[in-house]
């Protein structure tokens, strides 16, 4: 039986974390922080869970891809919800600021292009700092499928960053 | 491109570093739990042993299959295989005519091979025996060489010392002998030359005498005192 307190108290700060880097607002990343524990319980109903942090992140990551998906395709403008408190304490200056803003905007917008797989394996590898092996684990799949899955990301990311970017713009 | 693969990389390092608020919120935990409890209220149609149980047979029908579909493949190759390549009905009578004399000829190169396997061995063996006694026999002729050499050159050196002792007094023996012979001489010559000079002396005197007189002769006959011859007279005595 597994204690969910205990699980939220200790794996919360990660999920959390997780989803807020990916969403960059207070209320998706709550939703997501939700969603990832009601994830993780279905994914509990079915398997017996080896690793709690891994599972939770990799879960984080897909429901804040998801998410991701949804708000791109309303098409809603995101500096509604956008958390300027955080920026200001972050960055010294407003350009500089709103140059970054920009760009974690467009990897955003271009994450959200990528198919689900590929999506989650760069965000488990490039903001989650995990290893191929530990995303091949997560998604059950081999190690050279994840090193392919992540190859294919970043040529997309690539060609569709800059574009992305500027679309936002 | 490698502009896209700068702005790429900053992108990500952005994302990376956003500041992120501390969290979860409480509220955000406390709704969380609330819906986890509603949602760990409604039924399951499995539970979770069993579908774990489905689940990891599956897994291990899945490779069960796989080994067995290979086990099928190997087998049935390895029977058509042996049924293609496989003889007909044998003849014994035929295999053993056959097979005879190979045996025969394998076994008699087996022994062959054994034997001078085996001959081989002691050929070493005695070679190594047969140098180690030489070698020894060597030693010890070698040993007793030296030491009776050892013993004729000290006989002869002996010899040798007795012959130049033997010599050296024959020598100062004939060197003794020889001044001997010198001191005899010198004694003889001595006594010779004495003699003789006693004879000159008196011949001289004899005819210093005769001399004297013939003088005195000579002068009483030329001149025509008397005292003159006298005076030689006297003068003699």
């Amino acid at each position: 039986m597994v204690d969910w307190q205990v699980i939220i108290k200790e794996h919360g700060p990660v999920v959390w974390q997780t989803a807020y880097r990916l969403l960059g607002n207070h209320a998706d990343a709550a939703d997501c922080f939700q969603e990832t524990f009601v994830s993780a319980l279905e994914f509990c109903r079915r398997q017996r869970v080896r690793n709690f942090p891994a599972l939770l992140t990799r879960l984080a990551t897909a429901r804040a891809i998801d998410q991701l998906r949804r708000r791109f395709r309303r098409s809603r403008p995101e500096t509604n919800s956008a958390n300027w408190v955080a920026l200001q304490s972050t960055n010294p200056s407003p350009a500089e600021s709103m140059q970054q803003k920009e760009l974690t905007d467009g990897l955003r917008k271009s994450l959200s292009k990528l198919p689900p797989q590929e999506a989650q394996a760069f965000c488990l590898r490039y903001l989650n700092d995990m290893s191929y092996r530990e995303i091949a684990n997560e998604l059950d799949i081999k190690t050279n499928a994840a090193g392919v899955l992540l190859h294919r990301a970043r040529a997309k990311l690539r060609e569709s960053f800059e574009l992305s970017v500027k679309e936002y713009k | 491109m490698e502009e896209n693969e700068n702005t790429l990389d900053k992108a990500i390092e952005a994302l990376k570093n956003e500041q992120i608020p501390p969290g979860p919120p409480q509220e955000v935990v406390k709704t969380t739990i609330t819906k986890l409890a509603e949602t760990a209220g409604q039924p399951d149609t499995v539970k979770l042993d069993n579908r774990i149980r489905i689940i990891e047979w599956l897994k291990a029908a899945k490779s069960l299959t796989k080994i067995a579909a290979a086990a099928v493949l190997l087998i049935a190759a390895g029977y058509a295989t042996g049924r293609l390549s496989g003889p007909q009905p044998p003849d014994m009578a035929q295999i053993q005519a056959a097979l005879e004399p190979k045996i025969r000829q394998n076994l008699l190169d087996e022994t062959k091979q054994y034997m001078q396997l085996g001959l081989a061995k002691s050929y070493i063996r005695i070679k190594d025996e047969l140098s180690q006694q030489y070698r020894e026999d060597l030693n010890r002729v070698a040993l007793q060489s030296v030491a009776a050499s050892n013993a004729v050159t000290n006989d002869l050196l002996t010899e040798l010392i007795e012959s130049f002792n033997e010599a050296q007094n024959q020598e100062r023996q004939r060197i003794v002998a020889a001044l001997d012979q010198i001191e005899s001489n010198q004694l003889h010559d001595r006594n010779q030359f004495g003699n003789a000079l006693a004879t000159l002396a008196l011949q001289t005197e004899d005819e210093f005498i005769r001399t004297k007189q013939d003088m005195a002769h000579f002068l009483s006959n030329t001149q025509p005192g008397q005292s003159n011859q006298d005076e030689i007279i006297n003068s003699e005595n």
